[in-house]
């Protein structure tokens, strides 16, 4: 049986002020952080042949993903045609978008790290560190920009705390395009050990790197829709 | 002028039965905004409201007071006519407000007393003319077009001066500021003076909704003068800080709890722009809602891109409420004092 809402005697103008999406926003790009945080060391993991830490941290991973997706969805059904926000909601739900994307496709590379034994040429995991913890940099950087929207709304979005904004963005941008050029000469090493890695270990590292590289390029593609929604609004 | 008469027993009893529903909520919800942006305590923010609210109504609530009293419905003409009719007409109109703000706070609509008073009062009007008692061109259509006037501009010049306010605020000082947590702090002195002259400004123009009727009965029952007397302002004020202090604080509660979005330098704004637009109207002798002007308070910060989610919805409910709440308070007034004559009273 359905319980009576209580009534209060009550009237009030409360509903005025809607519930902010910039907090939950913050929230969800921390999950994303987490997320890449847990994959670069379920990749060491992987690199030690730890394979129950490596099947645990999937799990946890799982979990983040699927919490950060709980969060987009209230987001997006919360935001209401008739609610006024200092930005373009279209632009906030824009950005939203790839943020989301970061957790998902740490969700894939998680999963994929469960799924070959671990045999890794020396060389080439050097250079994979070296992509996981520049894609991580880069994520942890932009978890700092995503925090200056904060200040940003207290400000009510002043010249000196938007370019701060945009300086972290151009930060982003730049790491992102470190990790490109790291992804590549991995792609390199790996053909380069095409014989000692089989068609299948070829296919599991490239798979590997690209994805890794993908968490980059949607970090990337968040900080320009962030741009975007913060110059346009 | 006989305490005991019952007319002017349920007369008072019915005034202050509207007077502590205007404390209980909209008082609240005009002093809940101070609380919401965490510049005054609950304490502090009863105490002001009580002062303040109370000193609006004594010393500066008369001019509306006297729009409701006789300047809707010519009072002094009928009461030459017939007096008796008079004191029913207000008991009807206090009551059938009453009990239309009492329903719609059971649905949380936001209606306003001012809407309700003002259409009640009206009904009476009506019902007087229809039995030929006065003439419909008695009946003061310009200054009720000049209300209903005043009800659509007072949220939007709330809306444009809380706009400009928090244009002004945010220009000046929160972008050339290094440290937004020390202006934040500076802006709750600020604050606590616009909780002072918000509650002053509800006061003064509220308080007519409760004894705006009061006044009309009570001045036919024997009192003279054209001037309101003191006392009445009193029990108005008394009643309104009577329903803050044994309901408004919940409300305010309620409020305060749920508005965390709005700082101090926003508090300010809205609250500033509000009680200026309300204080205005109270000048010139027009009844407004407070709440309203409120909403429209809040919207012009929004749109000045101070607040973090606005909600417009509430808009269309407001509209909605306004074009409903006076025909169905000057129904309901026209009803009860049909019915109150029909059984002899």
């Amino acid at each position: 049986m359905k319980k009576r809402e209580k009534r209060e005697y009550i009237r009030s103008v409360l509903s005025i002020f809607a519930k902010s999406p910039f907090r939950p926003l913050h929230v969800h790009a921390t999950k994303g952080g987490d997320a890449v945080r847990k994959l670069s060391e379920e990749l060491s993991a992987y690199f030690a042949c730890d394979t129950s830490t490596v099947l645990q941290l999937n799990k946890e991973i799982d979990i983040l993903e699927h919490e950060a997706d709980v969060i987009k969805q209230t987001i997006r059904a919360e935001l209401s045609s008739t609610i006024m926000l200092p930005v373009h909601a279209d632009d906030l739900l824009n950005f939203l978008k790839p943020q989301d994307s970061i957790s998902d496709e740490c969700q894939d590379v998680a999963y994929w790290l469960t799924l070959r034994s671990c045999q890794v040429p020396k060389e080439l995991e050097e250079g994979l560190r070296e992509l996981m913890s520049r894609t991580l940099a880069t994520v942890e950087m932009y978890e700092l920009l995503v925090d200056t929207l904060g200040e940003l709304l207290e400000s009510s979005f002043g010249k000196k705390d938007v370019n701060e904004t945009l300086k972290l963005v151009i930060k982003v941008e730049e790491m992102e395009h470190q990790v490109d050029i790291i992804e590549k000469q991995v792609m390199k090493q790996i053909f380069e050990k095409e014989e000692l890695l089989g068609g299948g270990g070829v296919y599991f590292f490239l798979e590997l790197t690209k994805s890794i590289g993908r968490i980059a390029d949607h970090t990337e593609s968040a900080a320009d829709r962030l741009r975007s929604m913060v110059l346009r609004r | 002028m006989d305490i005991f008469n019952p007319f002017v027993i349920a007369l008072i009893a019915a005034a202050l039965y509207m007077a502590w529903n205007i404390g209980a909520n909209d008082l609240a919800n005009a002093m809940g905004t101070s609380v919401g942006s965490g510049a005054l305590s609950l304490k502090q923010v009863i105490l002001i409201a009580a002062v303040f609210e109370f000193c609006g109504a004594v010393f500066f609530g008369e001019r509306v007071a006297s729009t409701i009293a006789n300047n809707i419905v010519p009072i002094e003409h009928i009461k030459v006519i017939d007096s008796h009719l008079v004191v029913v007409g207000m008991l009807a109109a206090i009551l059938a407000a009453g009990f239309w703000v009492t329903l719609t706070t059971f649905y949380n609509l936001p209606v306003s007393t001012t809407h309700s008073i003002v259409g009640a009062v009206l009904g009476f009007g009506l019902v007087a003319a229809y039995h030929g008692i006065i003439p419909y061109n008695d009946i003061h259509w310009y200054v009720l077009f000049k209300i209903a006037a005043s009800w659509l501009v007072s949220p939007l010049l709330g809306a444009l001066i809380a706009y400009l306010l928090f244009m002004m605020v945010s220009y000046f000082i929160l972008q050339r500021t290094d440290n937004i947590f020390a202006i934040e702090k500076k802006f709750i002195v600020f604050q606590t003076m616009t909780a002072c002259f918000m509650a002053f400004a509800h006061g003064s123009n509220d308080v007519a909704n409760a004894i705006g009727p009061l006044y009309a009965g009570l001045n036919v029952l024997g009192m003279n003068g054209v001037q309101v007397p003191t006392w009445i302002m009193v029990v108005g004020g008394f009643g309104m800080v009577l329903g803050l202090a044994t309901w408004g604080y919940k409300v305010i509660q309620t409020i305060g709890s749920k508005i965390t979005e709005l700082t101090p330098t926003r508090g300010f704004c809205a609250e500033f722009a509000t009680a200026s637009v309300v204080l205005l109207h109270s000048y010139s002798s027009l009844p407004i809602s407070t709440t309203h002007t409120l909403v429209g308070s809040v919207i012009g910060v929004g749109l000045a891109g101070g607040l973090a989610a606005v909600d417009l919805s509430v808009i269309g409910k407001i509209a909605v409420s306004w074009i409903i709440t006076v025909p169905v308070a000057a129904l309901t007034s026209a009803l009860i004092f049909t019915g109150f004559m029909g059984i002899g009273i």
